[in-house]
């Protein structure tokens, strides 16, 4: 890495680790939101990169916000334990879909994972013994760590940030291994992949797995941050923004929907809740789809592009900025 | 590649199809097809375009499930058997058009042929600092050595020349260790060179242990290489022999000659 890449990344990390002391508790509720944003974009990708459409996500995040709500409402289960109760239910809801789902292809795929996402909102609404319906649930417990009760937005901030860098760490490391290969493969060319020996339906469900897991922590950190579910929160639209995230970022790196994700919901913080949110998304996605097809990552390397054009530097026309043709895979 | 078996005095037959048939609605694309490959050939399976060569592929290979008939690998039955399941038995295949991963390296093309063989699951991914174990790097270099692609490894397959693509096609398939390799037309749309290059690499292949199943169109190609040589039209086949009784049989000149095909 350059010296000057080094220094930006610094401050870059000087700046999260200092945020709620430098600008308050605002801003320190407001980024623990946008992680957890990152971390249902970052979970969506390895599903993206066998080339299934999942729009429905939130159901899943849901499922993990209702569950260690409950859990921890109910039965006083700690927080460690209910989030980690959230997430396997998740998962196991997930396979459970995903088994037969899976051997879908492309929009039938889609289909699917929508009526999904309706079902379990009808579910958490209508079952109100349970989840209170329409009322809400309420009076959820802080999240806690070791009996410890994190009482203020800050203390809640780093746990969101803790939570953040592992759930990166585990899904980069994986990308960058065997089994992020097979899932470019099968993106890429799931015949070719069968011809190979991979069993193709069984890592698309290990993907989708994995996805609904990191859904699952970032629904139950959610739960007990907000300390309020109510069930319309988690509906298609959401669904479709964690996909925007990672198509406004860029689908052809690890970073993209990060990248996507901070950018978006900050921008669209003013609208949150409000018609104008899907109108922001709906443009976003579009001026995305016209003007950079690779996403904001790719962005760095057609401005440099750019910049060579207008000096009349570019005497080798040839010479294609780094950036500029990202690859599907890196 | 290397097979203790493929020198057995006696040849068994290691590829058995019997009466193999498959229709789509009304049409038998495939009718009561017999095909034989015994250790350590190579055959040929020649015929006029929509003589349902392709279709025996993708039904040999468990691509398309056959409608009647059976196939025995190596004396077990595989009819039915899904296709990553009949890979992992040994019968491994290429295909016409989608022969690679486009957007990834040369390397990674090859490192996915590994993959019957190699680590790959969650713990290696999490526990491991490499991506790849070295041995798993060794072997890809080994079969790219093999082939003679050794120095276009980090390239991008899509920035490869048409011969080097069709090329790495067939590395990836001999990564996964095939006792029976098909190809699925190998020297379409190649130079004379090119073309001659990788039928001497088909041959290599065998001569080291792997029996060859292959479609081709291109006549030379296949007259010089194949041992013996199936020829199907409309589904069914039509003769069977070596190059010199297949080529002098009235039946394939007819076929060849109504068709208007100009290879024969």
């Amino acid at each position: 890495m350059k010296p000057k890449t080094v220094a930006m990344f610094f401050i870059l990390g000087v700046v999260v680790l200092l945020l709620p002391h430098l600008a308050g508790k605002y801003y320190a509720h407001l980024f623990s939101l946008v992680f957890v944003n990152v971390i249902l974009a970052a979970s969506l990708r390895p599903s993206l990169l066998c080339g299934q459409l999942n729009i429905g996500h939130s159901a899943f995040m849901s499922i993990g916000a209702y569950t260690s709500a409950l859990l921890a409402k109910k039965l006083g289960l700690p927080f460690e334990l209910s989030l980690l109760c959230g997430a396997l239910i998740a998962t196991l809801v997930g396979l459970s879909i995903g088994y037969p789902a899976l051997r879908l292809r492309g929009v039938y795929f889609a289909m699917v994972t929508v009526a999904f996402v309706e079902v379990i909102r009808l579910i958490a609404q209508i079952w109100v013994s349970l989840t209170r319906g329409m009322s809400g649930l309420s009076a959820i417990p802080k999240p806690s760590i070791l009996g410890l009760v994190l009482e203020t937005k800050t203390e809640q901030y780093y746990l969101a940030l803790v939570l953040l860098l592992l759930v990166l760490l585990i899904l980069y490391k994986v990308e960058h291994s065997r089994l992020g290969l097979i899932w470019k493969s099968i993106g890429m060319a799931d015949n070719l992949a069968t011809s190979l020996g991979v069993n193709v339906a069984g890592y698309k469900l290990l993907a989708f797995a994995l996805g609904c897991f990191f859904a699952g922590v970032a629904g139950a950190f959610y739960a007990h941050f907000i300390r309020f579910l109510f069930p319309p929160e988690f509906s298609f639209l959401m669904a479709t923004n964690i996909l925007v995230y990672n198509f406004v970022g860029g689908k052809g790196s690890f970073v993209g929907p990060i990248v996507g994700a901070v950018f978006l919901s900050l921008l669209s913080e003013p609208f949150r809740g409000s018609p104008y949110e899907t109108i922001f998304f709906s443009i976003a996605m579009l001026l995305t789809i016209l003007l950079l097809p690779g996403g904001l990552i790719t962005l760095p390397g057609k401005l440099a592009s750019l910049r060579q054009w207008g000096s009349g530097a570019a005497l080798s026309p040839t010479t294609v900025p780094a950036g500029a043709g990202v690859a599907v895979h890196e | 590649m290397s097979n203790p078996e493929a020198h057995r005095e006696k040849p068994m037959a290691l590829l058995e199809a019997h009466h193999l048939t498959k229709h789509f609605g009304g049409l038998a694309a495939v009718n009561r097809v017999d095909i034989t490959v015994e250790e350590g050939e190579i055959v040929g399976l020649i015929g006029p375009n929509g003589a349902g060569k392709t279709t025996c592929f993708n039904l040999l290979s468990g691509f398309l499930p056959p409608t009647a008939g059976t196939i025995t690998f190596n004396g077990e039955d595989i009819t039915g058997l899904r296709p990553h399941q009949i890979v992992a038995r040994g019968l491994v295949r290429t295909f016409q058009l989608t022969t690679l991963f486009q957007d990834m390296t040369v390397l990674e093309n090859v490192l996915l042929g590994l993959h019957l063989t190699s680590r790959r699951g969650l713990g290696q991914a999490l526990w491991h600092r490499h991506a790849f174990p070295h041995d798993e790097i060794a072997r890809s270099h080994e079969v790219l050595e093999f082939t003679g692609l050794a120095s276009h490894a980090e390239q991008l397959a899509k920035n490869l020349p048409h011969g080097h693509q069709r090329t790495l096609g067939i590395a990836m398939a001999l990564a996964a260790r095939p006792r029976l390799l098909m190809l699925d037309e190998p020297v379409t749309g190649m130079n004379f060179e090119e073309s001659q290059r990788i039928m001497g690499l088909v041959q290599t292949i065998r001569d080291r242990g792997t029996t060859i199943l292959l479609v081709e169109h291109n006549m030379r190609a296949v007259m010089s290489t194949c041992e013996r040589i199936v020829v199907l039209s409309f589904g069914q086949k039509l003769a069977e022999g070596t190059a010199a009784e297949v080529s002098t049989n009235r039946d394939v000149i007819a076929a060849y000659l109504g068709t208007g095909s100009a290879h024969a």
